[in-house]
């Protein structure tokens, strides 16, 4: 027995012991109490998110109507109509999807295909982070100061609210395209490349169509944001009284979250309901948006 | 060290060495690959076989790290020089990887890829020709040939690396390099991939990195002895496993250490 390098345990295991019985019991109370408190979180934000549908669609619901649908901004609460702020969002999120999404996923190419790693590329994607967390009022000031008193572009038009939110945008893109990009497995770009794929093919024939599904998630996020961005808007003058719907991107325009601000500072008591009536539009739009995200990423899914 | 030159070779480098920073995984190298015959390199595990056998086609280039001295031809040619265009480099010189890595496409278009970038078919129906000939002569025709459509990546792990096989061979290359082709598959598949390679030799020059010692000593006809980043002995594969002159190869050979 002795000469065993193990010598085997002389008291077996008690499973059944009172002690180990106590611990056993501890950790199931542990995991109960987990499972408690991941509920109570869950619960917090679905419920405040069920307070502001239920509140919004019973004070709004009733100010939906075919006039409010198909007009624009009025002093009369009454006879006020969306559609000239959200057209005006509509061609706002153009300019914006226009301009951020091409320079986001070139730029999110560059950085992880092209770029050789060295402290400019460190301090460019520390950049970028950064960028992406920039409250949005300072991209408002920096719209107000290149776009309007640089170059002189029309005021309170979706075409500088487009560029301003571009700007805000196009990080987020390239921190999503980016993460994209990396999670194409590197044994797709051996493969182009051994059987002699020049490195834009490889790029633009396989490591892109991959990542596609991530890029159109990150970009839509991106979107969705700019479109619930009021404060920069406000900063390049589309807060405006705009009576009718803007014909063109260089017209004088207003977007969705800017009326719902402006009409949540009128003191009409006609408002109250027009504003709920505002959110709700918007929250649809906002609805919609994230549909198609869903829909585009599974439809672009490789299965493995 | 060993540095047996053989006549009419199809590559042959001299005096290799790769560093990748400061460490130097490949030690003065000197080897000809034999034009009609499977050339295999042994070794333990980090003995630098296949970063010298990624070195013949330049795929050392995507890893920024890497410093490749020294010279290697294709044809007398210098591969490493300007004139040399590492693209149409990798298309005459194709590798097939250690992890079976097709396309998440169809297995037609998995094929069909590498002749289309490379504009070697001026129409549908030539592709469609040699697709069948690239899958016929990887041995994966008749199980494949109903279902071209389908996506390459659903076939089996045997399937998928000759499907990998007929990929390399579609764009007609002249060298097909192999790192570890059978580490990822059962003894069914492996012995379905060395029957390919048989097959295959002659046509095409073969190199073929494995630790596997038997697998070396059934498919090749030459054998390279790699330890620590040195080539140790290079020879015919019979004198190899038979009859080595170092003392380093018979231990490994014999299972001393590996």
């Amino acid at each position: 027995m002795s000469d065993l390098a193990f010598p085997l345990d002389p008291t077996p295991t008690d499973w059944n012991d009172a002690a180990m019985q106590r611990r056993i019991r501890k950790r199931y109370t542990a995991e109960r109490r987990f499972k408690l408190l991941g509920l109570a979180a869950v619960s917090l934000s679905a419920g405040f998110l069920a307070f502001l549908l239920i509140t919004m669609l019973a004070k709004g619901l009733g100010g939906i109507d075919i006039g409010f649908l198909t007009g624009s901004d009025a002093t009369d609460p009454a006879q006020v109509g969306i559609w000239g702020a959200f057209k005006g969002s509509l061609l706002t999120m153009i300019v914006t999807l226009g301009i951020a999404f091409p320079v986001g996923v070139l730029s999110a190419v560059y950085l992880e295909e092209y770029a050789p790693r060295n402290r400019w590329t460190d301090i460019i994607e520390v950049s970028i982070n950064n960028l992406a967390a920039v409250p949005s009022i300072i991209f408002g000031l920096l719209g107000l100061a290149i776009f309007l008193n640089f170059m002189h572009l029309p005021r309170s038009a979706p075409i500088v609210g487009g560029l301003t939110l571009a700007l805000m945008t196009m990080p987020v893109i390239v921190i999503a395209g980016r993460n994209a990009i990396k999670s194409v497995p590197p044994s797709i770009r051996d493969a182009a490349l051994g059987i002699g794929a020049s490195r834009i093919q490889v790029v633009s024939h396989h490591v892109l169509p991959l990542a596609l599904p991530g890029i159109l998630t990150g970009t839509i996020i991106g979107m969705a944001r700019a479109l619930g961005e009021t404060a920069p808007l406000l900063m390049i003058g589309m807060r405006a009284f705009i009576a009718s719907p803007p014909g063109g991107f260089t017209e004088p325009a207003t977007a969705l979250p800017v009326q719902i601000f402006l009409w949540s500072d009128e003191v009409s008591r006609g408002f109250v309901e027009k504003t709920s009536a505002a959110i709700i539009v918007l929250l649809a739009f906002l609805l919609a948006m994230n549909g198609l995200a869903i829909y585009l990423r599974n439809r672009f899914e490789t299965r493995w | 060290m060993d540095t047996e030159t053989i006549t009419n070779a199809k590559m042959s480098a001299r005096n290799v060495s790769v560093f990748y920073g400061a460490n130097k995984a490949i030690d003065d190298v000197s080897i000809d690959v034999s034009r009609e015959n499977v050339t295999a390199f042994i070794g333990p595990s980090g003995c630098g076989k296949s970063t010298f056998l990624r070195t013949l086609n330049r795929m050392n280039d995507t890893i920024p790290s890497a410093r490749v001295e020294g010279r290697i031809e294709l044809d007398g040619e210098d591969i490493y020089g300007s004139g040399m265009d590492v693209v149409q480099l990798r298309a005459r010189v194709g590798m097939v990887f250690q992890k079976p890595n097709p396309f998440p496409k169809s297995i037609f278009e998995n094929v069909a890829y590498g002749p289309r970038i490379h504009g070697l078919a001026p129409n549908k129906a030539e592709l469609e020709t040699i697709v069948e000939r690239s899958l016929k002569r990887a041995g994966l025709w008749d199980e494949v040939k109903d279902r071209l459509a389908e996506s390459g990546t659903a076939l089996s792990g045997g399937q998928q690396q000759r499907l990998c096989i007929a990929r390399a061979i579609a764009v007609d290359p002249e060298v097909i390099l192999m790192d570890e082709p059978c580490s990822a598959l059962d003894p069914i598949a492996t012995a379905k991939i060395e029957e390919l390679i048989h097959e295959l030799r002659g046509r095409y020059a073969i190199v073929i990195v494995t630790h596997n010692m038997q697998q070396a000593a059934r498919v090749s006809q030459r054998t390279a002895f790699f330890h620590l980043g040195v080539l140790v002995e290079y020879g015919e594969t019979t004198e190899i496993f038979t009859n080595p002159r170092q003392t380093r190869t018979k231990d490994y050979i014999t299972g001393r250490y590996g």
